[in-house]
Formats: C-alpha cells, structure tokens, sequence
C-alpha cells in the first residue's frame, strides 16, 4: 500500500516508508562497513537508487528485501574498494567507533570482531542477525550456495566469540 | 558465540538521528522530482471517461489549445501518429538518453547509438557530448569518438557550459556537485546539491546555477568559486533553466514557479504547483510541464499551450524556435507541437523499439 502510493507520488507514503527502513538500512551499512560517515552515504545512495527504480519496483514483492539487497551489496563493493586504496596501514586505522550503551566493551569487541571478518562474511551476519533473513533467504539476496552461507555464519560466530574473549581478558 | 548474544550486541550499535534527517532531506526531494506512475482507473471508469474527456478537456484549455484538442485520442495517444521517426519536423539534431543509451537523432530520423550513457547533454556549441552512466562520465564527439572519460560513483545530470575557448563540466556524485574543466582535468567538488540538474548561464559568463541539499538555488562563478547569487529556500525543488540572454534563471519548485533576476536579485513566484520541467524557447518564452499540460509563462501571464491525454515528460524547442517537443510515454510516442502557423500536432510511435526504451529528451540543437 505505501509503495503503491509512493509509486503515484505521495510524499506521506514515501516518507513513511522511508521512517520505517532507514533505522535498519544504515545500521546495516554501518556494520559491514564500520564507518559512520561511510554508512550514512552507503544507506542514503541505496534510497536514492530505490527512488529511481521505484516505478519497477513489483509490489507483489516486499519492499524491505529490495532495499536490503541494494545496502549490502553497496556496502561490500565499499569495504572491498576501501581495502584496495588504504591509504595508512591497517594499524594505524582509527579504531571503528565503539557504541555507546549498556555494554561498551562487548560491542567495541563486535566492532572489532565485525572488522576482522571480509566483507561478505560481515554482511551475511548483519543480514542473519540485524534484519532477521534466514540462511536460504541470504543465499538468494546475495547469490550465493546455501552452504556457503551457513560456513561464514558459522565462521563469523566463531571469530566474534574470539574477538570478545580477547576483549575480556 | 550464541545468537542471542549476536543479536544483543548487534541491537546496542547506536543510530545517528542527524544522519536520518540529513538522508530524508535528499532523499525526499529525489522522490519529489519523479513522475509519480499514473492510476489506473478501474475499467468502468476507463470507459465512462473516454466518453467524456474530450468534451472536459475542450472546457478547459483555452482557445490556442483548443483546436489541437480535436486531435487527440483520449485512449491511447495521438491519432495518425507515424509508426516510426522518419524526420524531425524542423532542422537540427536531438540528443536522448535513457534505458537504451545515448542517441543523436538528426533530422532525416538517422540516429547514432553513443553507448551505455543513462544521461547525456550538448556542449554550449554543440560540438560535443557529456555523458554518464552510474560511475562513469565521458566527452563525446557526436559521432560517438569519446576524447575522455573520468570515474566518479553515482553520477547525475552532466551539463556543459562556457564559450568555445573555455568550457567546464558540471555534474552530481554521490550528490555533490562537481565541476571540472571542458578537456576533463582539475575535477572538484563543491556542496551537497539537491537532485536537481545544475545549468550553466549561456554565453561567455561561464556561472553556474544549482540548487544546494537545503533547496537554495544558488549561482556560483564558473570555477564553482564564488557565490553569486543565493535564493531562500524552496521546498521540493524540480528544475532549474536559464533563460536565453542569461538575465533570467526559472526554478520550478513544488508548490510554485520562481523567477529569479541574478543581476538585481529580484524574484516573482506564481503559485503553479507540479511543474516538472521547464523550457525557454530561443525568443525568451517560458515554457511548463505540468502533468498532462502544456503551459506558456509570458508577460505573467499563464496560458495552456496543449493537453496531452496522459503524463507528458521532458521539452525541447527546436533550434528555430518553431516546434517544441515532448514525450507522451503511456503511449510510447513522441509529440511535436507547432507554435506558429497551424499549431499542428505531429505524434511519432515505437519509440522503445527504435531507441531501446523511452528516452529523455536531453536537447535540440542546430546543425547536421
């Protein structure tokens, strides 16, 4: 119903359901590629883009998947750009900023744990564990074998778990 | 690790507030400046307006418009529209782009493919071409010999502007405007610019119009240094165009039409709301697309020009200032619309066929 009328032009429509994906869809962004600046262009850029196909957008189809798809993709071509042109060593990197909350440490050892892993392997945790899709449904958003999603969930748990242990000690 | 704890920790990840608003204010001026996808009536209401639409809409349009009225076809576009673009009805050549690429349509109805280009426009003498695709822009011969090209991500509206000794390019990445120089070196960029294409002022004075992210039409010097001219704010701005002389720069905003004097700073708005495009034919008549209509801004004065029987995108005058072209997509047709003489009304179909998917008009210009 909003998209549809969104589609007709309705700035009501649009807003909400730009309200309503925002929160997640830069969330997303700013966890796989752990930069906030980087994360707000990342979810803005795949809003516009949505604007621009939303006349093709299917409205048999939910809207939340076909925007998730374009921030995750967006945000992984980021990352794997960004690791192409560093500029200083990985070490001297800034360390990604460490949330504010009830649990600072551990979420500064997600950050780190996140930053560790590769990109595709951030964004099949973010989209198992922030939006919610199942392992098939990660597989056909980011075209790849089921089988591969569940090793780099499995891969990505591990490598967090590590990342927090060596926070707490 | 558990999945609880994952999901504990991923939901302690704070959100920026400021970025949402900041993201919403570009974000919603790009929804504002799009056709909205037209409704569709429900099938008895089809066919009870079909009866009725071209008694409504000889009511309304006034006397200039009523006689090309009579030749629409309310259902499915213009009546008599030829199959295919044979010739163009005055000299010169058009310039499209879109879903298909890029095109040069010249006056014999020949037309030349540029490449993957989704956005295209005439250099200031129309001896070359900017083109871009999402991260690539090019300079064109219109022949298609490319001279060079530059990577940019999420590149939109290039326009070229200056004399023929001194041209610069501007354009839109990542929603920042940029400007670099006509043979592609010394690329800048300047502030975050609203989905709105920037114009240059025609003639040698090489400034440069642009609406910024907080919806100010503002007039920079031509190496996008030095403010020139700053507007207040109008929401939901759509289109930008300079007038022929370069006295005059037209905004078409949500709700209203802005007329601003850059040299006095004098500005008159008229409460014309939902005009997406906006056009100066070569004599200095502001010309309007609202919707379905056709509207001509002269002396203050609003006049319907032609009513189409669906949404119409984009103008281009011919160079003579003879015909005005638009485009009628629901019906996959091009309109070309007379000023003078007969005020005829020549449609031409299958333009998806012809240009691989409806284009936009990005220029008419002279020559061959």
């Amino acid at each position: 119903m909003l998209v549809r009328d969104a589609q007709r032009g309705s700035a009501v429509a649009f807003e909400q359901l730009f309200r309503r994906h925002w929160p997640r869809a830069y969330r997303a962004a700013l966890l796989v590629v752990g930069d906030a600046a980087a994360a707000e262009d990342i979810a803005q850029e795949s809003f516009l883009a949505a604007v621009r196909a939303l006349d093709r957008f299917d409205r048999r189809r939910p809207f939340g998947p076909w925007l998730h798809r374009i921030v995750v993709n967006r945000a992984i071509d980021w990352s794997r750009a960004r690791s192409l042109r560093r500029e200083i060593a990985a070490e001297h990197a800034p360390e990604p900023q460490a949330p504010e909350g009830s649990e600072p440490e551990h979420a500064h050892g997600l950050a780190a744990g996140l930053a560790g892993l590769a990109p595709e392997n951030r964004a099949v945790i973010v989209l198992r564990y922030l939006l919610d899709y199942t392992p098939g449904e990660i597989a056909e958003l980011l075209d790849l074998p089921r089988g591969t999603v569940n090793s780099r969930l499995r891969r990505g748990l591990d490598r967090l778990e590590l990342s927090l242990r060596e926070e707490s000690s | 690790m558990s999945e609880r704890t994952v999901r504990r920790l991923i939901d302690a990840v704070p959100d920026d507030p400021g970025a949402e608003e900041r993201a919403w204010a570009i974000v919603q001026a790009a929804h504002a400046v799009r056709e909205p996808v037209p409704r569709r009536p429900p099938m008895r209401a089809v066919l009870v307006l079909a009866a009725t639409a071209v008694a409504v809409t000889a009511a309304a349009v006034s006397p200039p418009g009523r006689a090309v009225v009579h030749a629409i076809r309310t259902s499915i576009g213009i009546a008599g529209a030829q199959p295919a673009l044979f010739r163009l009805p005055a000299p010169g050549r058009v310039l499209v782009s879109g879903p298909g690429g890029a095109w040069v349509v010249a006056a014999d109805g020949s037309k030349r493919r540029l490449g993957d280009f989704g956005e295209a426009s005439w250099s200031p003498h129309a001896l070359f071409i900017v083109a871009a695709s999402r991260n690539e822009l090019a300079a064109l011969e219109p022949n298609g010999k490319v001279h060079w090209t530059l990577a940019r991500s999420d590149i939109r509206f290039p326009r070229w502007g200056g004399s023929r000794t001194d041209t610069r390019v501007s354009y839109l990445s990542q929603g920042r405007l940029h400007v670099v120089g006509g043979n592609g070196v010394g690329d800048i960029a300047l502030g975050k610019a609203a989905p709105v294409a920037p114009v240059w002022q025609p003639g040698a004075r090489r400034a440069l119009a642009y609406v910024t992210s907080r919806g100010r039409v503002t007039v920079l010097g031509g190496n996008g240094h030095g403010v020139r001219f700053s507007a207040l704010p109008s929401p939901g701005p759509r289109a930008l165009a300079w007038s022929p002389d370069g006295g005059s720069l037209v905004l078409a905003a949500r709700t209203r039409v802005v007329v601003y004097n850059v040299a006095t700073t004098h500005q008159q708005a008229f409460p014309i709301a939902g005009v997406g495009a906006v056009a100066f034919a070569p004599d200095g008549t502001l010309t309007l697309l609202r919707g379905r209509t056709v509207l001509e801004l002269r002396n203050s004065v609003v006049r319907t020009l032609f009513t189409a029987p669906g949404s119409l995108t984009g103008l281009a005058w011919s160079p003579d200032g003879r015909w005005l072209l638009t485009g009628l997509p629901q019906a996959d047709q091009w309109i070309f619309l007379q000023r003078s003489g007969g005020r005829r009304v020549l449609a031409v179909s299958h333009l998806r066929t012809q240009l691989g998917g409806l284009p936009v008009l990005d220029g008419w210009v002279a020559g061959t």
